[in-house]
């Protein structure tokens, strides 16, 4: 569950920032780029994805060259699963409501704990909706919808 | 005159039944954040940040404000009672507050902590209300030139000041305001990298970015930390200092507070750093420094009052300028653009009562603070003992109800999710994103006063070496980088976060 490649930090932000700078330079041609004087919408972003682009090769050829900083180990199942968790509340919020959303939620946010019970799970889902109906709902006012129809 | 009427004006906003009682809602949760491990203000204000958009805007930044430095307090109370930071900028207070807990002096700890940061909230708030109306006086003069040079020297100095690499803080200053980007142009109307999606034309919601990136990511580092937490609890017999105590504290409690609301204005400054150099140069002026680390009182009363001095003056670039200094400054700012505030030196001149009713009511917050913090000790005690497994679950379903509620939409939770993985590499990666929150408010703007400032001077670059305040400020910037690569600083910079780590 944990990735391997321990000491790549500097390697791996120096790729990202690299591909992003790039492809945001390379996107913002596609935009007019007008002159210095008069800069149409392409400029700015040109010019920030090249300066992007250019730190990402040096901080790269660092971690390349080994003095870079070590990686720490991304927990892997709790990443996804939390992201999952957040997916999974806003399709059956709108699909079902928060009285399907926010159980659904507590039980996949907290899979990833080694504390996981279903008993927990239920107890915790059963308090957060009574919680977000009183205070959200009643005190609030917030429009979101408990049962969707 | 005017500074009185300006207070007047304040106090009458601030003391208005809801503003109080936002004010306290703020403290309350403030504190309980900064006691509950693993909970940071950031993540906090963006967790509850749309659900003051519904409020007047006064109250939501008097709430905002109030957990902010309501949290100063909080940390440090963890940090003297169990020797865990509840919040990064406590930690010096578990060198000397929690050794002093454990010979006993538990509540006499506690009670200089709470009345160190009151005073410093006070020396704090007047400055505030003091200097405030000089610097947008000075601001009133920039120019889209200044502007631009003023946000290239507070990004540099922001991320200089900031932990982690500094390389990698400036990639994610540019990731940032290339992510501010998205949406539409102001002077062409052009959508850019909205990828013909209609969802993206108004740019990436900044509370579904501050969510993914600080919460959300914190909740995956966090998870597999969930230990057991072993407490000190004073006993509430001798919940008051001696008046040795008292003499050894003050002077340290004034010297904190000097030193805080310095580094507080710096871009980048903040409760944080001033807590590690009030300590430092308490260590350095005692005539007893041996004593550091084995509950010597000068050690826990001058960070104590720097952390809350700097909390407080960090607001004032941020009031003026519109500029923020640091995370939570960067969400106020954000939540001041949803209410079509924009900050600056205007805010004062056309909303007097949001200017002074948020300085107002930081004297009152610290008032507050103080009259609830020792009393409910026993409250914050069994705080401290919850457990992650229970506290995780209601953060993820409070910000999602929140991202709801901003549009009545779920587009936003997509584009935390997306943001919460983007976060777990960037964490993987060692790059600190508080950096990237800031480009991300200023990327718009500061396109605007570049384009400005170009299209003024006909398109000479020249133009940024004409104005003497834009010259100093980007040499300052230059300096700042030169430095920052100079090997003998960046180990010194190292020693300093070393501690944190």
């Amino acid at each position: 569950m944990i990735f391997k490649l321990d000491k790549q930090a500097d390697v791996e932000a120096g790729l990202f920032f690299t591909l992003f700078g790039g492809l945001t330079a390379g996107l913002s041609l596609q935009y007019r780029l007008g002159t210095i004087a008069e800069m149409g919408p392409g400029m700015f972003p040109l010019i920030l994805g090249i300066i992007l682009a250019i730190l990402g090769l040096v901080i790269l050829t660092k971690g390349l060259l080994g003095s870079g900083e070590k990686a720490k180990s991304l927990p892997l199942g709790p990443a996804i699963l939390i992201t999952a968790s957040l997916l999974v509340f806003a399709f059956l919020l709108l699909s079902v409501g928060l009285v399907a959303a926010i159980p659904a939620q507590v039980v996949v946010a907290l899979w990833a704990s080694e504390h996981f019970t279903w008993k927990r799970a239920a107890v915790l889902s059963a308090g957060l909706l009574a919680f977000c109906y009183v205070v959200f709902v009643h005190f609030l006012g917030i429009a979101v919808p408990m049962i969707a129809v | 005159m005017e500074f009185l009427h300006n207070l007047d004006v304040g106090f009458e906003a601030a003391l208005s039944l809801t503003n109080l009682t936002f004010c306290f809602i703020g403290v309350l949760v403030g504190t309980a954040i900064g006691i509950l491990p693993g909970l940071g203000p950031l993540a906090t204000i963006a967790m509850l940040l749309p659900l003051t958009y519904s409020l007047e805007p006064v109250s939501g930044l008097i709430m905002i404000s109030g957990i902010y430095y309501g949290a100063q307090y909080g940390g440090s109370t963890t940090a003297i009672l169990v020797n865990l930071p509840g919040e990064s900028s406590a930690v010096v207070s578990c060198l000397d507050g929690h050794q002093m807990a454990r010979k006993g002096r538990a509540g006499s700890a506690l009670a200089i902590a709470a009345l160190g940061s009151f005073f410093a909230g006070t020396v704090a708030t007047v400055l505030i209300a003091a200097f405030s109306p000089v610097l947008a006086e000075v601001a009133f003069l920039f120019g889209p030139v200044e502007y631009f040079a003023m946000m290239v020297l507070g990004l540099t100095a922001a991320t200089l000041l900031a932990h982690g690499s500094f390389i990698k803080g400036v990639a994610m200053v540019l990731t940032g305001l290339i992510l501010g980007l998205v949406g539409g142009d102001v002077n062409s109307g052009t959508y850019r990298f909205t990828f013909g999606s209609f969802a993206l034309t108004e740019g990436i919601e900044f509370v579904a970015v501050a969510m993914g990136l600080f919460a959300f990511t914190d909740i995956v580092a966090n998870i597999r930390n969930d230990q057991a937490r072993e407490v000190t609890a004073p006993s509430f017999g001798n919940l008051w200092m001696t008046g040795k105590e008292f003499k050894e504290a003050a002077l340290p409690v004034v010297r904190g507070t000097a030193v805080g609301s310095v580094l507080g204005l710096l871009p980048g400054g903040g409760a944080m750093i001033s807590s590690f150099a009030a300590y430092a140069i308490e260590k350095r002026v005692s005539r007893r420094p041996e004593e550091f680390g084995h509950g010597a009182v000068a050690g826990l009363a001058g960070p104590e009052a720097a952390n809350n001095a700097g909390a407080q003056t960090s607001f004032i670039p941020m009031l003026t300028l519109g500029i923020p200094s640091n995370g939570v400054m960067a969400l106020m700012i954000g939540a001041l653009m949803v209410h079509n505030i924009a900050p600056g030196p205007y805010v004062m001149v056309s909303n007097p009562e949001i200017f002074w009713g948020l300085i107002a009511s930081m004297w009152i917050g610290n008032a507050m603070l103080v009259v609830l913090n020792l009393p409910l000790i026993p409250l914050w005690v069994r705080l401290i003992r919850v457990n992650y497994w229970i506290l995780y679950p209601i953060i993820l379903a409070v910000c999602c109800v929140g991202l709801y509620s901003i549009e009545n939409r779920v587009l936003p939770i997509y584009f935390a999710a997306g943001f919460t993985l983007v976060g777990c590499l960037f964490w993987r990666m060692r790059a600190e994103a508080a950096p990237l929150l800031l480009g991300f408010i200023l990327g718009p703007l500061m396109e605007e006063h570049f384009r400005r400032a170009l299209l003024l001077s006909n398109g000479d670059l020249a133009i940024f070496y004409q104005s003497p305040l834009s010259i100093a400020m980007l040499s300052i910037a230059a300096v700042m980088c030169l430095v920052v690569l100079l090997p003998q600083i960046r180990r010194g910079r190292r020693a300093a976060f070393g501690e944190e780590a």
